[in-house]
């Protein structure tokens, strides 16, 4: 009896997960075509601490515009989001959604878009910035 | 009166509602730390394994163990700690979810009536902000909603019934998910990210039924949980927002078959399913049927 109340315990020491049809690799990964044209760019400045080196690119594909994250990469965060920011603070933004090996983030349609002038890399569950790219229009 | 309960032993043996049910880890079964204050022998260890079936296509493995002591006569106290496994078309998401701390104070029987109060704690072992392949997952998925809670609660046991009331407060909130259903390719689920849970109010009532032999006890119980306001996350422009329809009724129907293996060990077998439910559940308290086996050994 004492050896079935160890099994239950054993579930408790084990914490897993396993990819599914909507978490598996590449899902939901989108490009950018080569007809697209760029209007913004802005190369990534990181906060204190934190290593970042690439840059950001919006283009205009089809009237839906995208953010390209370029020869890319930071630091690792826990919580890590990409933002399309009016400041350089992440308090009036658009969340483009996790930091993923993905490079492409779509912009969601009616968004103004000349009202934003920063893309952010941001730390939600920490509420902490990690780098700011100021874009430049093309 | 007993033709009425066993035909609501047939009901709830085999209802399988499309509808909300209970979490595992929440105020349905805070009812079961009222259940001490005949025992006589002082500490009690359950351990048990839940399986139930959620919205979409997620599915439940919850197993949890419980420690209860018996201070005094009156008072006892319990701890219990939850697992919790999910599985559905975003994968598998398995962690700890809850730790709970209850305490029960039992008060002297007079006129067959006896009175009981409850005081708890939830603790959350998550923020409810798991990941996989860094696609954030919906609070169905979670182990745990990332509140600290508190539970307040009374219970009358008068004969062969027993009716409690109980409140579950959010006191400090830790969900930190990011969950938007816009980036994650499905509307099975509503968007939680930074989300903000209300409270919920209970009451129950049961009946049991003991055979003569006093081998077995069935005990079917109905549920009414009211969530006393709308939930709320961040919406993708950082603005907060009550997600419509979250609150309101839900009322569950619980049966319990317990066999009494000899006086210091049981082994219960529990069915549950939802009978009515919220409109909206962004909390992922979905279940639409739970089956429980519980092994209780006393000592």
């Amino acid at each position: 009896m004492n050896k079935l109340l160890i099994l239950p315990f054993l579930f408790l020491l084990c914490s897993c997960e396993e990819q599914g049809v909507l978490t598996k690799d590449g899902y939901n990964v989108t490009t950018v075509a080569q007809n697209a044209s760029l209007k913004y760019h802005g190369a990534f400045v990181s906060t204190s601490g934190v290593s970042v080196t690439g840059e950001a690119k919006i283009y205009l594909e089809n009237n839906q515009y995208k953010v390209q994250l370029e020869d890319f990469s930071i630091s690792k965060g826990p919580d890590l989001k990409v933002f399309l920011s009016k400041t350089a603070a992440p308090t009036d933004f658009v969340s483009l959604g996790n930091l993923t090996s993905a490079t492409v983030y779509i912009i969601p349609k009616g968004i103004d878009i000349a009202m934003y002038s920063h893309v952010l890399i941001h730390c939600q569950q920490y509420n902490h910035l990690f780098a700011i790219s100021k874009l430049i229009q093309n | 009166m007993r033709k009425l309960l066993y035909i609501m032993l047939v009901v709830f043996g085999t209802t399988n509602a499309n509808a909300q049910g209970c979490s595992d880890a929440g105020i349905c079964s805070i009812g079961h730390a009222f259940d001490t204050s005949k025992k006589t022998l002082k500490n009690n260890i359950e351990v048990a394994a839940i399986f139930g079936k959620g919205e979409a296509d997620v599915a439940y493995f919850s197993p949890f163990v419980s420690y209860t002591r018996k201070i005094t006569e009156k008072l006892s106290l319990s701890s219990k700690i939850v697992f919790s496994s999910a599985s559905g078309s975003f994968g598998t998401s398995a962690s700890f979810g809850d730790a709970f701390l209850i305490g029960n104070y039992t008060f002297k029987e007079k006129k067959n009536k006896q009175w009981s109060t409850l005081f708890g704690w939830k603790f959350p072992f998550t923020s409810s902000n798991k990941k996989i392949n860094g696609y954030s997952l919906p609070l169905d998925y979670q182990a745990s909603l990332g509140t600290f809670d508190l539970f307040l609660g009374t219970n009358l046991k008068y004969r062969k019934w027993n009716f409690n009331t109980a409140v579950q407060i959010p006191v400090f909130n830790n969900n930190k998910n990011s969950y938007f259903k816009e980036f994650s390719g499905t509307d099975d689920f509503p968007s939680t990210n930074l989300f903000q849970r209300k409270s919920d109010a209970l009451v129950s009532a049961s009946y049991s039924i003991v055979t003569k032999n006093e081998k077995f006890t069935f005990k079917p119980n109905v549920i009414f949980i009211y969530h006393l306001g709308e939930d709320s996350y961040e919406t993708i422009i950082g603005k907060r927002e009550n997600i419509i329809g979250s609150d309101g009724l839900t009322i569950n129907g619980n049966l319990i078959t317990a066999y009494n293996i000899n006086k210091k060990n049981t082994l219960e077998l529990a069915m549950a399913t939802p009978f009515v439910v919220r409109t909206v559940r962004p909390d992922g308290l979905t279940r639409s049927f739970v089956a429980s086996i519980i092994y209780k050994m006393a000592f």
